[in-house]
């Protein structure tokens, strides 16, 4: 086992190299290398940033709806991808039935639903959660589904062999021995949910969100605004992973054993 | 389903447990058909230890899968107590040669599977669960997952898992492969006091002379595939036995003497896998 990295080390790790590039990027500004009106500096972002939270606290207003959005439709997803995909893992009638389906929409970019969904539903919240959710619906029934396929036979026999049904074996043997594909098509999902939020809310936000934030900016050339945009998605969705979903991984499938640790 | 060992009375008498008559199982392999099984009868009795060997390949691992119920026969019966086998059942443990621990569940709650999916309560599971616990020596690594335990240690864990279900018949595929031989004529002394303890009839697969003549009531010896039983040699020696007795080194002879001819045949069959037989 490596040895234990302490927090504030790793917290300096990750930090550090920001740091020094925010540093770098702010020089190059000052310095009149690039039009700072085309790509602002680091502290001009700030300022764009302080602006959005005070007097009217807007830039929390967007990023809560927007939470609110992908929070929503990555459950659902979640929720229909793992049992749908262990299903299909577990059953050969289910995967024949249900496998062209899902290879087929699989490939299909989330951002091509949302036109339907503007017709369908119309604008505003409904169509962009369903856009989250179609953005990781299909990944992660994918991994699920390959990660129940991957259990070994043995480890099901000896549920088998030991009483365990149907509905056991799915329950008590797929589920947890698919947990390694699963949390890794979690994580997948988290980044195509922000995108497809990002992009879903470009299109069918009527007038909040960040990615209504961001493409609204474009109509006053602020461009300080769409870089505070990035920059908050971008924290998000790392929060999302790692404070969630990473902290899921390390208490179960790194725990058991069941994934090596990459740090 | 009682859980004392108090209707296990010593060595019953020769009633017949597992009872295996024209066994037959063939395989689809890349589009042949392959023959595992042929012409294999055998009759197991009532708490006895019967140890299969025979040559890489013979399918002694599809011999046991019969039995447990994983597969079909092809043609011929299986019986056990005179049930035909459709499926696997909780009167059958299994014992498996990778052990299928869920590494997802600590000691206490691999062991705790079978009575969990059997309706006990999780308390009332997990109380029971914590005899086999002791009685496989594992005390103090409740808790623990199993990818933290040593091999010896998972092995424990393995059979405590089987155990706990109270089959009446334990089956076991070359449980002990895998461990360094220290560790392997530990388990093997183990599973001899476990197995005094318990009074299973127990049918272990093994491609070792030496721990089949260490372990066995009776010594079934396979032929090359198609496999069937080539000779049955009785092992009635008293244990604890030592690998350097006479008797038990007459034994061993015995056995290999059976299993030369076949072990060449497989050799002839091209067929020479990662476990040639040791002696």
């Amino acid at each position: 086992m490596a040895a234990r990295v302490p927090a504030l080390a790793r917290v300096v790790r990750f930090v550090l190299p920001l740091a020094v590039v925010t540093v770098i990027w702010q020089a190059v500004v000052s310095l009149g290398f690039v039009d700072s009106s085309l790509v602002p500096s680091p502290v001009q972002i700030a300022r764009s940033a302080a602006a959005l939270l005070y007097p009217r606290p807007l830039l929390f207003q967007y990023l809560a709806v927007s939470l609110w959005r992908v929070g929503a439709g990555f459950a659902l997803g979640s929720l229909i991808g793992v049992s749908l995909g262990v299903l299909m893992g577990s059953s050969s009638s289910v995967r024949f039935a249900l496998k062209p389906v899902l290879d087929l929409l699989i490939a299909v970019p989330t951002i091509c639903w949302v036109p339907l969904l503007l017709v369908t539903v119309g604008m505003g919240g409904p169509t962009i959660i369903i856009a989250v959710f179609l953005g990781c619906v299909f990944p992660v029934t994918y991994t699920s589904m390959n990660g129940a396929r991957a259990v070994p036979r043995d480890v099901v026999l000896a549920a088998n062999a030991m009483g365990a049904g149907r509905a056991a074996v799915v329950l008590l043997v797929l589920v947890p021995g698919a947990l390694p594909s699963i949390i890794t098509g979690l994580r997948l999902a988290v980044g195509y949910s922000w995108r497809a939020l990002v992009g879903a809310e470009m299109l069918a936000a009527a007038a909040s969100g960040i990615g209504y934030m961001i493409y609204a900016a474009r109509a006053f050339y602020d461009v300080n605004v769409m870089f505070v945009g990035l920059a908050i998605i971008s924290v998000a969705g790392l929060a999302m992973d790692y404070m969630i979903l990473g902290a899921a991984e390390r208490r179960t499938v790194q725990r058991w054993g069941m994934v090596t640790k990459t740090w | 389903m009682g859980h004392g060992d108090e209707d296990m009375v010593g060595r019953g008498g020769q009633e017949t447990v597992i009872q295996l008559s024209g066994l037959r199982k063939e395989y689809a392999a890349d589009g042949r058909s392959v023959v595992a099984l042929d012409g294999l009868d055998l009759a197991v009795c009532a708490n006895e230890f019967t140890v299969v060997v025979g040559p890489s390949g013979c399918g002694k691992t599809t011999l046991l899968y019969l039995v447990a119920g994983f597969e079909k026969p092809t043609s011929g019966r299986v019986l056990v107590r005179g049930q035909e086998v459709t499926s696997p059942g909780r009167d059958r443990g299994v014992v498996f040669q990778d052990l299928a621990l869920f590494p997802w569940r600590t000691v206490l709650g691999n062991i705790a599977f079978g009575l969990e999916t059997q309706g006990f309560a999780r308390e009332e599971a997990r109380q029971i669960a914590g005899q086999y616990v002791h009685l496989v020596g594992l005390e103090g690594f409740e808790n623990a997952y199993p990818n933290t335990l040593s091999g010896g240690m998972k092995q424990r864990v393995a059979i405590a898992r089987t155990l706990a279900c109270e089959p009446e018949v334990l089956l076991m595929d070359e449980p002990f492969g895998a461990l360094d031989v220290q560790t392997r004529h530990l388990m093997q002394e183990e599973l001899v006091r476990i197995w005094e303890a318990k009074r299973k009839t127990v049918v272990f697969v093994t491609h070792s002379v030496s721990e089949a003549v260490y372990l066995g009531d009776t010594v079934c010896v396979m032929t090359a595939r198609p496999g069937s039983i080539k000779g049955i040699v009785d092992v009635s020696l008293p244990r604890p036995r030592d690998a350097r007795d006479g008797g038990v080194l007459d034994k061993r002879a015995e056995v290999l003497a059976l299993l030369e001819s076949e072990v060449r045949k497989t050799f002839a069959l091209g067929d020479v896998e990662r476990n040639s037989p040791d002696s």
